[in-house]
């Protein structure tokens, strides 16, 4: 009996421990049923996306860029292409489409030692990306490569090629800083970009035109749908979408006219900009030293783009634009028209010139002219570029009078060119350099102000637009280098760019007849007389700044000439031009022939 | 002889076999359909080869039914020691295919011993808990189960092939819990072996995640020269507080000596755990806690069968349409992720039926094991059902990525012939139980 109660008690005990596993049974199912609930039902829709992007290898159509023309456009002759595509494939690959490591090790393996590439350094690279994008191992691939690859399928499992337009810049260097070029999206771009619909995979403007109008040059790129299996073979395929192609670009530059003004700057490091102030439109612009876009558009080229990068000459600086310099002699007529409008001065007051002025203080100072000019008035100071003259007239009117209006003529303000990046000048401020250099504005810091030395700094582009300010009677309108935009097959124009006013300075008419005719006088028979000759009739200033460094006085000076023509016309027909060369020898010697250049062409080609 | 076998047939329970049945069927539905490529339009004809082993199984699992269950429990230790000869002769000799010698060739077929090891172990340790069962409470008694499970685990380990060993130890579990063993006992064995797993895995998540480490106290730990002093000291202290036990006999020792004993034994064995596990090992289990670990390994498949299962919604793709089993995206799709495929052309209504088939046939092992009468019976009845429960776990649980990817058959719906019809044998077992019962 006591055994058998013991049994009876086991019995029992192994029942209840068999209900605590039927109740683990049940917990299990349970849960697997929540999870099937929760994976097939709630996420059902989510994982059928991704299988679907399992499977379907869509092939990017990719859309063709719009190409890109100088201002001579017309749609009845043979056109002078600036930017245009050409045929060429990319080869591609995509990680996650591969079942074994070792596969995906051979396939690029072989890709690499038939493309010639660094197996390791691609490598590393493919892993730190996301292994179901679309990987570009070589972009602009002759046709022989591919056909080797899609002949030789089983040494390169699941490397694909597609068709990838490769854009070409058929005038090199000439527009590389206004066109600017594409390139691969950055990991950074990529985020920006994203939400407005930028594919990991695409190119975009880098610089220049390429980047300010990336969105109406791309297009919209189609796809082939095409499902695949897991070893990549093709199970079928449809268009998904057909690419929709960018809309071209006229340009409201003119290629002679950047031809010229390419040649004439030569070997020197500078800048060059041909506007017409009545409109804003842009008719050359060239920065030096400079590079060849074709060349860094292809990811091939890391190599030259580095060069290029750690070249100490910074060929990717767009000098019109992203360089200041002291604006020199051509700042005189800043002072100038300070003076006139404050009217603290008379245009025909005299000054002796004897070579130099001497500022009386605890210490005598002297300032030098480059020569002595003798009696002169205000027209022969702008013509002669007298400093002396200059720096008496800064004197009387107090540097802040001449800071002001540096600001009101718009100086330190951005002209709003539609190329990306532009920097503005800088106007310095006695806050400022007490802030600095710990010391107050002393006399001698006017002195140097009213000639346009010392702190200041401007743009080339800034003068611009103050020279345009001389010209249209202080309208200045915002530099701009389209003019039209054109459908694809160049039958219609769909927006064409109309100036826009970037400001209005309330300048007296009697004020820029003044410094109108200075400038006039200086062609004439003043510093810029090698342009006196010219049909059109120039007016002009030149300028020499000198450089910090005092040891190679020589080189270290800047060149201006900022000029316009003709001078007694309606602004409608006046074309204006800044030249800057960086450690040219001096602005007469070295601006000004470029300003003539330009100007001979300009003529020759019916401006005027 | 009619009689005989119409009387013979009531004695089955015929929704059981309709149910199995139905789960083989599935089974060979869908191995059919994985072996269908699209692209090339041909069958790789697994599914005539699995036609044949259920055959086969069928005929075993009825004659099997028809030997008193307790003949089988008396030969135990005999099918126990021949069966573990083959698989010792596999271990060694066995054919090696995709880097595992599981499989030993008999020329035109091939059986895989792991699998039959199953159930002779379970056949042996229930026959032995029947023997003990008045004195299992003792913790001495636990040895010989100990050895009867870790001598099989151990050869398939070193195949290896580590799915299946681990099957092993929630069966063994299931089985001392059955048995009588002591909760305590159990509890402190599961205590010990979590510590000793957990510590290694950390110790590789916080390497291989790229944590950095250098100097200070997890590279210490690293060194195991930490593990084994606190494994050291904490084993003095319960050394000193079973002496005190001993002497004074109070609780508060008991609750000291217990659990810093647990602690001790699970850091040692985890030093050697780090050292036997393989990286890859290791590796897989944390790659079942975050797949995205590793998109391309192991975490690929568990990242696939998710989006196989989810994708099939509540209809399903339909037969022969799924794009993830279909277009090979699916790894292992005829064996370890075949719920994947199911799920995927037949939906959620098909997955669910397939969970309430095995449902039922869980629920009838279950009613099996708690009629029986005699304890070795009960034992064996429980035991075959846990096998089941922890197969359809283990697998389903992997598909639907709640459980690490082992490498480990679905019950009657994987293909695969030794896996089949060690399953059919098993419920062949469960019916000679049942019909013995009534």
């Amino acid at each position: 009996m006591q055994f058998a109660s013991v049994r009876t008690k086991i019995i029992e005990e192994f029942r209840k421990r068999l209900y605590v596993i039927g109740i683990i049974i049940i917990c299990m199912f349970a849960i697997f049923f929540l999870q099937l609930i929760n994976l097939q039902i709630f996420q059902g829709r989510e994982f059928s996306e991704k299988s679907r992007m399992n499977m379907e290898n869509n092939i990017p159509l990719p859309a063709s860029r719009g190409e890109i023309y100088d201002r001579n456009f017309s749609t009845d002759k043979q056109n002078i292409v600036l930017a245009t595509n050409r045929p060429a494939f990319n080869i591609i690959v995509i990680p996650a489409q591969y079942k074994e490591k070792n596969q995906f090790y051979y396939a690029i393996k072989n890709i690499c030692a038939l493309l010639q590439l660094p197996y390791e350094e691609i490598l590393t690279d493919l892993k730190s990306t996301n292994p179901y994008n679309r990987y570009i191992i070589q972009e602009d691939v002759p046709f022989d490569i591919v056909v080797t690859i899609a002949t030789n399928q089983d040494k390169f499992p699941n490397i694909m090629w597609e068709d990838a337009p490769v854009r070409v810049y058929p005038f090199n260097n000439m527009f590389s800083h206004v066109i600017g070029y594409i390139g691969s999206l950055t990991k950074e771009e990529y985020n920006t970009y994203k939400d407005v619909g930028y594919k990991y995979y695409q190119k975009i403007g880098k610089a220049g035109i390429e980047r300010q109008y990336d969105s109406i040059l791309r297009g919209v790129d189609g796809y082939v749908r095409r499902i695949v299996d897991a070893k990549n073979r093709t199970e079928g395929e449809e268009i998904g979408q057909h690419p929709k192609s960018g809309y071209n670009i006229v340009l409201t530059l003119d290629y002679d006219v950047q031809k010229t003004a390419y040649t004439a700057l030569g070997d020197n490091r500078g800048s060059v900009i041909v506007m017409k102030p009545a409109t804003g439109e842009i008719i050359s612009i060239v920065s030096k030293p400079d590079y060849d876009p074709n060349l860094i558009i292809s990811k091939n080229n890391i190599k030259i783009i580095t060069e290029l990068n750690n070249d100490k000459n910074k060929p990717f600086l767009n000098r019109a634009i992203q360089s200041r310099y002291p604006p020199a002699s051509t700042f005189k007529l800043v002072t100038s028209i300070a003076a006139l409008e404050e009217e603290k001065w008379d245009p025909a007051i005299t000054r002796y010139c004897p070579g130099k002025y001497t500022l009386k203080g605890y210490v005598d100072r002297d300032f030098y002219c480059y020569q002595a000019h003798g009696s002169v008035n205000l027209l022969w100071a702008i013509a002669r570029s007298c400093s002396v003259y200059f720096y008496q007239l800064g004197l009387k009117l107090g540097p802040t009078t001449i800071f002001n209006y540096a600001g009101y003529l718009g100086l330190a303000e951005t002209s709003g060119i539609d190329i990306p990046g532009e920097i503005t000048g800088f106007i310095p401020s006695k806050k400022w350099k007490l802030k600095t250099f710990g010391q107050p504005w002393f006399d001698g810091d006017t002195v140097n102000l009213s000639i346009g030395q010392g702190f200041i700094l401007v743009t080339p582009i800034g003068m611009m637009d103050f020279l345009s300010a001389i010209v249209n009677s202080g309208v200045v309108f915002k530099p701009h280098c389209i003019k039209e935009i054109r459908s694809i097959d160049n039958t219609s124009v769909v927006s064409v760019v109309i100036p826009e006013k970037l400001r209005e300075i309330p300048l007296s008419p009697t004020t820029l007849n003044t410094i109108k005719q200075g400038m006039r006088m200086a062609v004439v028979n003043g510093t810029a007389a090698r342009l006196g000759y010219l049909k059109v009739q120039m007016c002009g200033k030149t300028g020499t700044a000198q450089t910090r460094s005092k040891r190679q006085e020589d080189v270290s000076q800047h060149a201006w000439f900022v000029g316009f023509g003709p001078y007694d016309s309606h602004p409608e027909k006046v074309v204006a031009i800044v030249v800057m060369v960086e450690y040219g020898i001096a602005g007469a010697a070295t601006a000004v022939p470029i300003a003539e250049q330009v100007f001979t062409t300009l003529i020759k080609k019916g401006y005027f | 002889m009619f009689k005989t076998i119409r009387s013979s047939f009531q004695e089955y329970d015929i929704k059981l076999l309709i149910s199995i049945i139905a789960l083989i069927l599935i089974g060979i539905i869908t191995i059919y359909a994985t072996g269908f490529d699209p692209i090339e339009k041909v069958n790789s004809g697994l599914y005539k080869k699995q036609l044949l082993w259920f055959i086969l199984g069928i005929i075993c699992m009825f004659a099997i039914s028809r030997v008193h269950y307790r003949i089988l429990g008396d030969y135990s230790l005999y099918i126990y020691l021949v069966v573990l000869f083959f698989l010792i002769l596999t271990t060694i000799f066995g054919a090696k295919i995709r880097n595992t010698r599981a499989w030993i060739n008999f020329g035109f077929f091939a059986i895989q011993p792991s699998e039959f090891m199953k159930l002779a172990t379970i056949l042996l340790l229930s026959k032995y808990l029947e023997l003990r069962q008045f004195d299992i409470k003792r913790l001495r008694e636990l040895f010989i189960p100990f050895a009867i499970v870790g001598v099989p685990v151990l050869l398939i380990y070193m195949q290896p092939d580590f799915g299946t060993a681990m099957i092993f130890i929630p069966i063994f579990f299931a089985l001392l819990f059955l048995g009588g063993a002591d909760i305590l006992q159990l509890i402190s064995i599961l205590g010990v072996a979590t510590i000793a797993l957990f510590v290694p895995m950390m110790l590789t998540y916080i390497e291989w995640s790229g944590i950095n480490i250098s100097g200070g106290f997890f590279s210490f730990l690293k060194g195991n020269e930490l593990l084994y002093i606190i494994s050291g000291s904490l084993l003095a202290v319960s050394i000193i507080s079973f002496i005190l036990y001993f002497f004074f006999n109070s609780k508060v020792y008991r609750a000291i000596y217990i659990p810093s004993f647990i602690i001790s034994a699970g850091l040692f064995l985890s030093v050697i755990i780090q050292k036997f596990l393989k990286e890859y090992q290791k590796r897989r289990i944390l790659v079942f806690l975050n797949p995205d670990l590793d998109p391309y390994g192991s975490g690929y498949n568990v990242i696939q069968s998710k989006i196989a299962i989810g994708s099939g919604g509540i209809i399903g793709k339909g037969f022969l349409k799924g794009s993830q089993s279909q277009l090979g995206f699916l790894p292992e799709k005829s064996t370890d992720f075949i719920f994947s495929v199911i799920s995927e052309e037949w939906g959620f209504i098909g997955a669910v039926i397939v969970l309430l088939l095995f449902g039922y046939v869980l629920y009838k092992g279950f009613m099996i094991a708690l009629k029986t009468q005699d304890k070795f019976g009960m034992l064996l009845a429980g035991g075959i059902t846990c096998m089941i429960f922890f197969h359809v776990i283990i697998n389903i649980g992997m598909a639907l990525g709640i459980m690490p990817v082992t490498g480990l058959p679905l019950t009657f719906l994987s293909y695969g012939g030794s896996n089949l019809i060690m399953s059919l044998l098993s419920i062949g077992i469960l019916i000679s139980i049942d019909s013995r019962t009534r």
